[in-house]
């Protein structure tokens, strides 16, 4: 436990302040080819002519790798879990967001590189896009995906993920007030400062060395594998040092199309997106449309809580199932309430794939409570840290998901807001611990959910 | 071409119009300048031409034939910190470390040139660049640091350093 509460320095510290630290694109690696992709320039299209010959036939390109090339083109990212794959390593047949990968091209250069991705032949039947997760519902909406529009594969193959606790009909009949809110929180772009980077050696051994900037080095093994078909042994991957990632770098976004490339040239490759790239093409964290409606006592007891939430997974389904899993299991937030209908559904649109981002599924739904928590004290009249604290998890106080709380920290975390900024609480609740509940902070409706995890 | 880079002259061959960037990194292979956006928009790649802060992306090597060119590597080695680099390091001023090399040149610009132990004059010698992971206090804090005159223990820094870079064994 020295660690804990020590001031210890930066193990990589010295390397970033003196320039020492080698990120992927610091790597020398003589004789490298330039890696450029053909991204789609439609939201949702078929495909109804491809031809890379153009680009083949050009002087210095060493290869073209298309859908054509790969051992196993569709692989989900949550494949491992046996959850089916729906998103095509390259395009196949149709694209369904803009940036999409079709092809990528291994040159000499950068320049050439380029260029031979403009003389790939490339025409597009251009399809009605859906960009509205509310909108996905409806009768009349482009169907976009392969699935229906939105995710049908959760236990037991439901189309949602549906929480039930208490009574929800009894909550709502007892209520004094109900107050509805919808939030809507937008996407947003990690924009780490480094790019996607990934260089691939093709070795003598016939093994492949991989310079990955991934947060997640033995997921983008598992999937490079996948793809290619081929087992983990023939992979050396280098990784570790990461120039910002917030989750963006958590999906296999280069790695596997260059190790194809350099297979198929026989030499290295190295592929640094653009900033454009980073910003129209790379994952996003997820726009959230979030409906919450509480069932409340007048003086401020949550009775029960209904929520809608529509994730909008963009054009594929990645990692949003799992995000939108945390998301339920905290549609409480830091408050304990007994009774629930919650509804989530994995929502695709023609967006670019979004994924995780510092609190994957999480911040958008405390962002949603915490703004609802404010809201409820403004309508009841009844000051937001009391109605805070009033309701807060304690020990015994079990979770959407049925787990015993037995160490909850939002008693003295709202305390020492509320001290911080100088906000005077009664005393009642300045004494107020984390500690079982009992006499006025046990009311009736919340004695069958003490403790009793399997009571809902 | 001529370049003086950390006080080493350096004969250069790349293309008149090739960015300074590009000449550094890949024909000198000095790696700290980073191609963060290669459009001036993220601060990356800023070095010292002749004791002034620039872009290296959008500086033609031409542009600065002859010039004294400073990056991060010229200010202190790992065994000799620069009160900057100690400064860095002892605020957690840098995370990922992407930025740190162009924060630290346009921050010995402005302790050359002005010096001053103002948060409004040190962010605005900053404007223009990104850092996405420090929310930037901790980066200032550094800067003002240096400017007051702290001192760094830069024996602890450089020892704990090594006992630390061990695989997490402390």
């Amino acid at each position: 436990m020295k660690a804990v509460g020590a001031r210890l320095p930066r193990y990589d510290g010295i390397g970033h302040v003196t320039g020492r630290t080698v990120y992927v694109d610091d790597v020398r690696i003589p004789g490298s080819l330039w890696v450029k992709a053909l991204r789609s320039p439609s939201h949702n299209a078929k495909i109804v002519k491809l031809d890379t010959g153009p680009a083949e036939a050009m002087k210095g390109v060493h290869a073209v790798v298309t859908h054509k090339d790969v051992p196993l083109n569709v692989y989900g990212h949550l494949s491992a879990l046996g959850i089916p794959g729906d998103e095509p390593l390259l395009a196949e047949g149709d694209v369904r967001y803009q940036g999409q990968p079709i092809a990528v091209v291994a040159a000499e250069s950068e320049e050439l590189a380029s260029a031979a991705v403009e003389a790939i032949v490339l025409e597009l039947d251009e399809q009605p896009a859906l960009f509205d997760v509310r909108k996905a519902f409806d009768a009349d909406a482009p169907q976009i995906h392969q699935w229906g529009n939105w995710y049908p594969h959760f236990e037991a193959e439901m189309d949602r993920r549906q929480i039930r606790k208490g009574d929800i009909d009894a909550a709502f009949d007892q209520a004094d007030v109900i107050v509805q809110g919808v939030y809507r929180p937008a996407a947003i772009e990690h924009v780490p400062l480094e790019t996607q980077v990934c260089q691939v050696v093709p070795e003598p051994s016939g093994r492949l060395t991989i310079y990955s900037c991934t947060q997640a080095l033995y997921f983008s093994m598992g999937v490079v594998s996948a793809h290619l078909q081929q087992p983990l042994n023939r992979f050396k991957f280098v990784g570790g040092t990461v120039g910002g990632g917030f989750g963006g770098k958590v999906d296999t976004a280069t790695e596997t199309m260059c190790s194809l490339l350099a297979l198929k040239s026989g030499k290295p490759v190295r592929w640094r997106w653009t900033r454009e790239e980073e910003f129209l093409c790379s994952s996003t964290r997820a726009p959230w449309h979030m409906e919450i409606a509480d069932a409340l006592t007048k003086d401020g007891w949550i009775l029960g809580r209904k929520m809608l939430t529509l994730h909008d997974s963009g054009a594929y389904a990645r990692f949003s199932p799992y995000g939108l899993t945390k998301h339920s299991f905290h549609h409480t937030g830091a408050y304990t309430i007994p009774n629930l209908h919650f509804d989530g559904y994995v929502v695709f649109t023609n967006r670019v794939p979004t994924t995780a981002m510092r609190g994957f599924g999480v911040t958008s739904v405390s962002f949603a409570t915490e703004t609802h928590m404010s809201r409820v004290a403004h309508v009841l009249g009844i000051d937001p840290f009391e109605l805070r604290l009033k309701n807060a998890n304690r020990i015994g106080d079990t979770s959407p998901n049925g787990v015993t709380y037995t160490d909850p920290s939002t008693v003295p975390t709202i305390q020492a807001i509320a001290e911080s900024l100088g906000h005077e609480l009664p005393g009642e609740y300045r004494a107020m611990t984390p500690g079982k509940r009992e006499g006025d902070l046990l009311p009736e409706h919340l004695v069958g959910q003490l403790g009793n995890p399997e009571a809902h | 071409m001529k370049l003086t880079v950390n006080g080493i002259e350096r004969e250069v061959e790349s293309a008149p119009l090739t960015p300074l960037l590009f000449v550094l990194r890949d024909e000198l292979e000095v790696e700290s300048p980073k191609a963060g956006c290669q459009q001036g928009g993220c601060g990356a790649c800023t070095v010292l031409v002749d004791g002034e802060p620039r872009r290296s992306c959008l500086t033609p090597v031409a542009a600065v034939d002859g010039a004294q060119i400073t990056t991060v590597e010229g200010l202190g080695s790992p065994e000799n910190l620069a009160p900057l680099q100690q400064a860095f390091t002892h605020h957690y001023a840098a995370q990922c470390g992407f930025c740190t090399a162009g924060m630290i040149m346009a921050a010995q610009a402005y302790l050359d040139n002005w010096g001053a132990e103002d948060r409004e004059m040190i962010q605005t010698a900053l404007a223009g660049h990104v850092c996405r992971c420090t929310g930037y206090v901790k980066i200032v804090d550094a800067i003002a640091a240096v400017a007051r005159g702290d001192s760094f223990d830069i024996t602890i820094t450089a020892e704990s350093h090594d006992t630390t870079n061990v695989g997490g064994t402390q």
